[in-house]
């Protein structure tokens, strides 16, 4: 139907023979040919669908079409990088049941059904009418779109808006690369974390890499040397040279996507999320453009107290300041464009005007709507300006767009979609009429709202006014209306039809008796627009009032965020109890100097050096920092890739939540330390974290420099699955057997990776022309890694047989275990933790919440401590964490361990099994000055952190602690105000529900994406 | 009451033995015999919780009771075993004596390996099961008991969990053949779990679908409390005892409303777990209605409602000191300051610790909130004599005359771990056995 209505139209063009140009003068209008440079009174010229001319003096071609638009302005067309328009696409949907470890495999596509980076767009776009009016309406005329679907989503087109055939409105056909972490439909199971789709990315890069440098090669011959055809790498040869479209959800994931693709050296784009201006530096620093939506969230609930309560500091301060963002991202200089995505589209004006009054450049939002868009949709040589041989992809406004102005048309490829008509609107003010002996003044005003044209008038002479009804403006000027004039002398309804012209009004009246009037009438110049000014100059000051912020702005930018980063210190702590978790022990009436973040000296009454100051520490106690060797906290995005039985792909180091309030409550535990690991639903998991908590810094920052390498493997009950329910029984391994083959193949599958490799780099460079390169595997060197011992392991055991069975392996493939973690049963088997040089690190009293726990005891770290194993107590929980010192204390009560040997067992200990006890877990000098000081012996169940310090900046004080809580509960008092006394029109907001992970603990199964799952709790 | 009788001048320790507090052995656990032998024990500092800490202070127990408390008692102080049997001096100089510590709202004997199926009978299914006791369940022989008793708790309320109104909880003491000789006589104890949305969906559509169920669950509730009470008054009107007259199978008969009684009756006390302001007050709001008497399980917020809660007279057992912060704003050390928070409003508390295995950790959540608040002696009543309060009985958690002849004997601070010893518990006067699963596998490696 629609093709036969196409080849018909084709049929007729041909023959009339229609081919002559239509060229159309727009005269007497203000042109923002380009942000910043502002044309008055010229005319753009347009040829068919492109811009001929701009002319501001001199001629006008004689066969040009004028139109006159003085009073108006000209705006190049706006540009959205970031939509799905007009892309008819659905993917099959497969309804499989959980879980789903392959997809289909079909027309050479990737194994892993989030990756669609095969799809080339422009195949699917099928333009929209009545879609393209959510962009026209608001002055877009072309945008960029994707599927919006999977991780790699495939590469995006770019076309008009215009209401053309496809082949008319693609402007570029390949654009841009899309790709987000959010793995969208895809049923496989992998990835299911965020940490998983980092991986993945990753693999996926070194694979397209690795493919499109083997894939011409005819290989050595053999089958296996023979690089199978990938249409989903082949695509992704190019990305050097185009700039990839990455969505993400929040902050922290952009700034996770930036460092990725830094991390890759390839160009992009990252969609905003409107919280940029709290990590700013850090954004600016990875220097990507970005793509900001204006999607400021609804005024949380403060309606009662119970409700307010529910809402935390860090959303209240949001809600003032998504609109300043726009305005902070200029400031740091950060390139940008607008998308109308994540928000309903008549809230793009609006939000745009409040960012403006947030101190955001005209400039800078023309520019983003144009030039910058234009640049991230490959599209700047023909779009986002007012330049000869652009498209003719314009906006005419009355007034100025980011203040009062309304759209009255769009041009999109030369032709017009109006809002309101142009004609109409020309006509529109004040006249004066006069019929018979009468003098009537005639007022025509737009009372339009949004897309919906509308006009009003009235007739009045002196102080009365009458409202006109069935009023009706045509194009060519025919105004009609009726009116009741009975207040004039004239009686009953009469009705009005006047022809406007600019040389005056002439036409007729008919009144209720059916006789007819002659009315004549001229203009009264500008009356209109000086109104509209006076109006617009009442509006401006309310604008400027609502400015003005009651939030603060911290690091992180939550609660208890400070305001500026902690200072090194100088210090002389004087007459303390140190607890130095070395062989001086516990040094009663003793000093300590700090300086350079580092532990100087320590000593009986040392003398104050010049510059430090003096902390008086009578009758408190002194120790190196709590390290914990096993923690969750602080992660974003699940704390288990549990799909696979092997993911040591994965790293917790992409997933740090520097945000996260865990990372103050440790602090203010005492611990500086963690390793945050994964969890324990495969038996090899994923990498490692070491962090130190120094609160407000970056992700990166939090990371521990130079700690060793390491991994998170599992035994157990989790591993095999045990407690997921009764859809979990096909992946191998099922039982402890298994565990222990499932560990032999995969070394074995990282020997033969390693020895391929080897074998390729020993080859002549003539020969790796020809062969085939192994294909490279993050899984399998980390595994190899291991093996090398240059990644150590961290195993989360319980039972006594699986400890053995892993000592045993290790052994048999000649690496060494550095930890065993939980290892409940550890003190069955003390002699060969101790004899293989294992440490162990368990919990001080748990026990009997599964059966592989039910020999636990309360005395296993006095067990395997006195058998000479390095021995920790570790959290493994949000809350224990910061309890750490009585939970050593508890091997005092159950088994009299020493104090020194209780209190070694979260400082020195712990360190040594991270291997950064060179750095850390000691008070000794040369170590970084990671100390806390309590006001009571740390075993004591009444001991308390006064200070807390890392590297010599005080990260935690019980006194500023005091102060920040007064602080935000002030704070949150003023912003509760501020919603309650905000008009609607400042509480109205997209609905956003903030991120609400939960706790993680090694068996947290959690789907990132959305995908319900009948797995265990 | 008075806390000592007849304090005794002289020392009379002929005839009687001075005990070893024997180390644990790898030995069948097998509880002890009725008090028959009186128990002295002399020159202790006794932190008696009702009239504070007195040092160098004896106490006598006999037939399960407290006797006398002063300074220099004899074995002669009262009563009839003094002339029958021999009596069990220890000499505890230097050492503490505390009463035995109450466990409030556990899952003990109900739960034994959390995650194994099988072993887990605490809570049922439905909504509304006033009906259905712990005791029905409960197993005296669980692994899990002696290690809690371990730590000085001598006493726990055994909690069924649920949705709705999770049926009757009992308190036991912790060394006993059977249910039926670790019942402990207390007043009637109704749980509900007052409904809240767990975690708020991140999703627009779930959230309201959440919030919405979340109604129809407190809306149903509500229904079932007015049926309840419709019961009572119809029940009352026939001037009848139903349950010694009527069929139980007959129509109008209906179990469940049956077993309410008591608690519209006021023999009983409702015990409801809930935490925010919201939902405490609903609670309140239908206490007023029905005049429970009435204890809030949780009580998070119960500290901002202080004079709702005093107006209808209702106490609170706060579990979570051990717990984080529930909201992200919330000072990082306030679930520790809640006990102390409860106490400056004046509304009466204990603390519990809702767990199984490790609601052995309770006396170190006393110690913490000692920490952050409390005295030492407030900490140390809210784990003792204020827990046995808010269960309606009167002669335990005291070491006063007259109570039950339940002690804990430590070498250090009961509360703190850095230096508690136990050395010998006493449960109405029977010296229980220290050995538990934990000691004997410590024993057997230790050989090894």
């Amino acid at each position: 139907m629609i093709a036969s209505l196409v080849s018909q139209t084709t049929y007729a063009q041909i023959n009339t023979g229609t081919t002559s140009n239509k060229l159309t003068a727009f005269t007497h209008a203000e042109l923002m040919i380009a942000p910043g440079k502002r044309l008055s009174d010229a005319t753009l010229l347009v040829e068919n669908n492109r811009i001929k001319a701009i002319i501001e003096h001199g001629d006008i071609p004689a066969g040009a079409f004028k139109i006159d638009l003085s009073g108006y302005t000209i705006y190049p067309g706006f540009i959205d990088p970031f939509t799905d328009y007009g892309i008819e696409f659905e993917y099959p949907k497969l309804g499989l049941t959980r879980p789903v470890y392959d997809i289909k495999r079909i027309g050479g596509n990737a194994d892993n059904g989030a990756i669609h980076s095969e799809k080339e767009w422009f195949n699917y776009v099928y333009p929209n009418k009545e879609r393209a009016k959510e962009w026209i309406n608001n002055g877009f005329t072309s945008v960029q779109s994707s599927k919006l679907d999977g991780i790699f989503r495939g590469t995006a087109v770019s076309l008009s808006l215009a209401d053309k055939t496809a082949n008319e409105v693609i402007y570029r056909a390949r654009s841009q690369p899309f790709m987000a972490f959010d793995k969208g439909s895809s049923e496989q199971d992998y990835p299911s974390s965020l940490m998983g789709s980092i991986a993945l990315i990753r693999q996926t890069f070194a694979d397209a890499n690795w493919y499109n440098q083997n894939k011409n090669k005819q290989g050595n011959g053999a089958i296996n040397n023979q690089v199978e055809f990938n249409i989903a790498f082949e695509r992704l040869d190019d990305l050097t040279d185009k700039q990839i479209i990455f969505e993400t959800k929040n902050l922290n994931d952009q700034l996770r996507a930036a460092h990725l693709l830094k991390e890759h050296k390839l160009p992009a784009n990252l969609l905003g999320n409107g919280q940029e201006y709290s990590r700013i530096n850090e954004l600016k620093a990875l220097n990507y453009p970005l793509i900001l939506p204006l999607n400021y969230p609804q005024a949380p609930d403060v309606g009662t107290d119970d409700a307010d309560r529910e809402v935390s500091l860090a959303d209240l301060r949001q809600w003032e300041r998504a609109p300043t963002n726009p305005a902070e991202v200029a400031k740091a200089g950060i390139p940008f464009a607008l998308t109308q995505f994540g928000i309903k589209t008549d809230a793009f004006w609006p939000r745009l005007r409040q960012a403006i009054a947030q101190g955001l450049s005209e400039e800078q939002a023309l520019a983003a709507l144009t030039t910058q868009a234009a640049e991230m949709t490959g599209t700047a040589d023909f779009t986002g300006k007012l330049a000869p041989g652009y498209m003719a992809d314009f906006v005419v406004t009355k007034g100025n767009i980011f203040k009062e102005g309304q759209i009255y048309s769009v041009w999109l490829q030369g032709q017009q979609q109006s809002l309101r008509s142009l004609p109409q609107a020309r006509l529109l003010g004040d006249y004066q009429l006069s019929l018979n002996n009468l003098t009537l003044d005639l007022s025509l005003q737009d009372v339009s709202k949004g897309d919906k044209p509308k006009i009003q008038g009235s007739l009045s002479s002196g102080e009365q006014s009458i409202a006109l009804t069935q009023l009706k403006l045509d194009d060519d000027g025919r105004l009609s209306f009726t009116a009741d004039l009975s207040a004039a002398g004239i009686n009953g309804l009469s009705r009005f039809t006047l022809w406007m012209a600019d040389d005056g009004i002439q036409g007729r009246m008919v009144d209720a008796k059916s006789r007819t009037t002659n009315v004549a009438g001229i203009a009264i110049a500008q009356t209109a627009a000086v109104d509209n000014a006076t109006q617009a100059d009442n509006q401006t000051p309310k604008d400027k009032a609502n400015t003005s912020l009651v939030s603060h702005l911290t690091y992180p930018n939550v609660a208890y965020g400070l305001s500026e980063a902690p200072k090194v210190e100088k210090l002389h702590i004087k007459n303390a109890t140190l607890w130095t978790s070395d062989k001086q022990g516990i040094l009663e009436h003793a000093d300590l100097l700090m300086a350079n973040g580092r532990i100087e000296k320590i000593g009986q009454q040392l003398s104050t050096p010049s510059g430090y100051q003096v902390l008086d520490a009578t009758g408190k106690h002194l120790t190196a920092g709590i390290i914990d060797e096993h923690s969750h906290i602080a992660i974003n995005g699940g704390t288990n890739e549990g799909t696979d039985a092997v993911t040591s792909e994965v790293r917790i180091g992409d997933v740090i939540n520097p945000d996260d309030i865990s990372l103050y409550r440790a602090l203010a535990g005492g611990v500086t330390s963690a390793q945050i690991l994964h969890g324990s639903a495969n038996p090899i998991g994923g990498q490692s974290q070491l962090i130190k908590m120094k609160w407000g810094e970056t992700a990166e920052q939090l990371k521990f420099a130079n700690a060793p390498a390491s991994i998170k493997f599992a035994l157990g009950e989790n591993v095999k699955q045990s407690n997921w329910g009764e859809k979990f029984v096909q992946r191998f391994p099922q039982t402890r057997m298994g565990v222990k083959a499932l560990f032999e193949e995969t070394f074995d599958a990282a020997i033969a990776y390693e020895n391929a490799l080897k074998a390729y780099d020993d080859l002549r460079s003539s020969d790796k022309k020809k062969t085939v390169a192994p294909r490279p595997s993050y899984r399998l060197q980390a595994v190899a890694e291991v093996l090398n011992q240059q990644r150590d392991v961290h195993i989360h055991s319980y039972v006594q047989s699986e400890i053995l069975m892993f000592i045993r392996l290790a052994e048999a493939y000649h690496f060494k275990v550095q930890t065993f973690t939980h290892v409940l049963e550890g003190y069955k088997v003390a002699s060969e933790l101790a004899a293989h040089g294992a440490g162990a690190s368990t919990f001080a009293d748990w026990w009997a919440y599964k059966f592989e726990v039910y020999d636990a005891i309360p005395q296993n770290a006095c067990l395997m401590q006195n058998k000479g194993v390095t021995t920790s107590i570790n959290s493994d929980d949000y809350e224990m964490q910061r309890r750490l010192n009585q939970e050593a204390a508890k091997s005092m009560m159950y088994c009299n361990m020493s104090k020194e040997g209780a209190w070694n067992m979260v400082t020195i200990n712990p360190a040594k099994q991270l291997r950064v006890d060179e750095f850390v877990g000691s008070l000794t000098p040369g170590k970084m000055a990671d100390i806390v000081l309590w006001n009571a012996e740390p075993l004591s169940i009444y001991a308390k952190v006064t200070q807390a310090w890392v590297e010599g900046k005080r990260y935690f004080d019980r006194d500023q602690d005091q102060v920040a809580q007064l602080a935000v509960v002030n704070e949150r008092a003023a912003l509760i105000q501020k919603i309650l006394s905000s008009d609607e029109q400042a509480k109205a907001g997209e609905k956003v529900t903030p991120l609400n992970e939960p706790q993680w603990h090694c068996d947290t199964h959690y789907q990132a994406w959305g995908h319900t799952h009948e797995g265990a709790k | 009451m008075q806390h000592s009788s007849k304090p005794v001048l002289f020392a009379a320790l002929l005839g009687a033995i001075c005990t070893t507090l024997a180390p644990v052995m790898a030995s069948d656990i097998v509880p002890t015999p009725k008090q028959i032998r009186s128990v002295l024990i002399k020159n202790a500092t006794v932190h008696t919780v009702s009239q504070g800490v007195l040092s160098n202070t004896d106490v006598l127990i006999e037939n399960g009771k407290i006797t006398a408390v002063g300074p220099q008692l004899t074995s002669q102080t009262n009563s009839a075993t003094a002339e029958t049997s021999d009596t069990q001096v220890v000499d505890a100089s230097g050492k503490h004596l505390y009463p035995g510590l109450i466990a409030l709202d556990t899952s003990l004997g109900l739960v034994e390996i959390e995650m194994s199926r099988p072993t887990v009978d605490n809570a049922e299914v439905g909504y509304i099961n006033p009906q259905i006791s712990s005791a029905t369940a409960y197993n005296a022989d669980s692994e899990l008991i002696p290690t809690i008793r371990f730590n000085g708790i001598t006493h726990a309320q055994i909690v069924p969990s649920g949705d709705g109104i999770a049926g009757q909880s009992v308190l036991v003491d912790l060394d006993a053949w059977t249910i039926e000789d670790a019942l402990t006589q207390s007043a009637g104890q109704f749980h509900v779990y007052w409904p809240q949305i767990k975690r708020m969906p991140e999703d627009e559509k779930k959230k309201a679908k959440a919030i919405e169920k979340n109604q129809q669950a407190i809306d149903q509730l509500n229904i079932a409390f007015e049926d309840g009470y419709r019961y009572f008054l119809s029940d009352k009107a026939k001037g009848k005892d139903k349950t010694k007259d009527e069929d139980p199978q007959s129509a109008t008969n209906n179990l469940r409303w049956q077993a309410m009684l008591p608690l519209y009756q006021g023999k009983a006390t409702l015990f409801a777990h809930a935490d925010s302001v919201g939902q405490i007050e609903q609670v309140i709001a239908l206490t007023k209605k029905y005049q429970f008497k009435l204890v809030i399980v949780g009580g998070y917020d119960a500290w901002r409602l202080a004079s709702s809660l005093r107006e209808v007279k209702a106490g609170v057992i706060y579990p979570h000191t051990l717990s984080l912060p529930k909201r992200k704003d919330e000072p990082v050390d306030l679930p520790f300051k809640i006990p102390s928070l409860l106490a400056n409003a004046g509304v009466p508390f204990a603390l519990g610790f809702s767990s199984d295995w490790n609601s052995r950790n309770l006396p170190y959540a006393a110690g913490y909130s000692a920490a952050y608040g409390l005295t030492p002696e407030q900490a140390l009543k809210s784990i003792t004599l204020d827990a046995a309060k808010l269960l309606g009985v009167e002669d335990l958690g005291a070491i006063a005359v007259g109570y039950q002849g339940s002690v804990v004997l430590s070498e250090g601070d009961i509360l703190d771990p850095m230096t508690n010893k136990i050395e010998a518990i006493w449960i109405e006067g029977r010296q229980i056995d220290l050995n538990n699963r934990h000691q004997q596998l410590y024993q057997k490696y230790l050989k090894r």
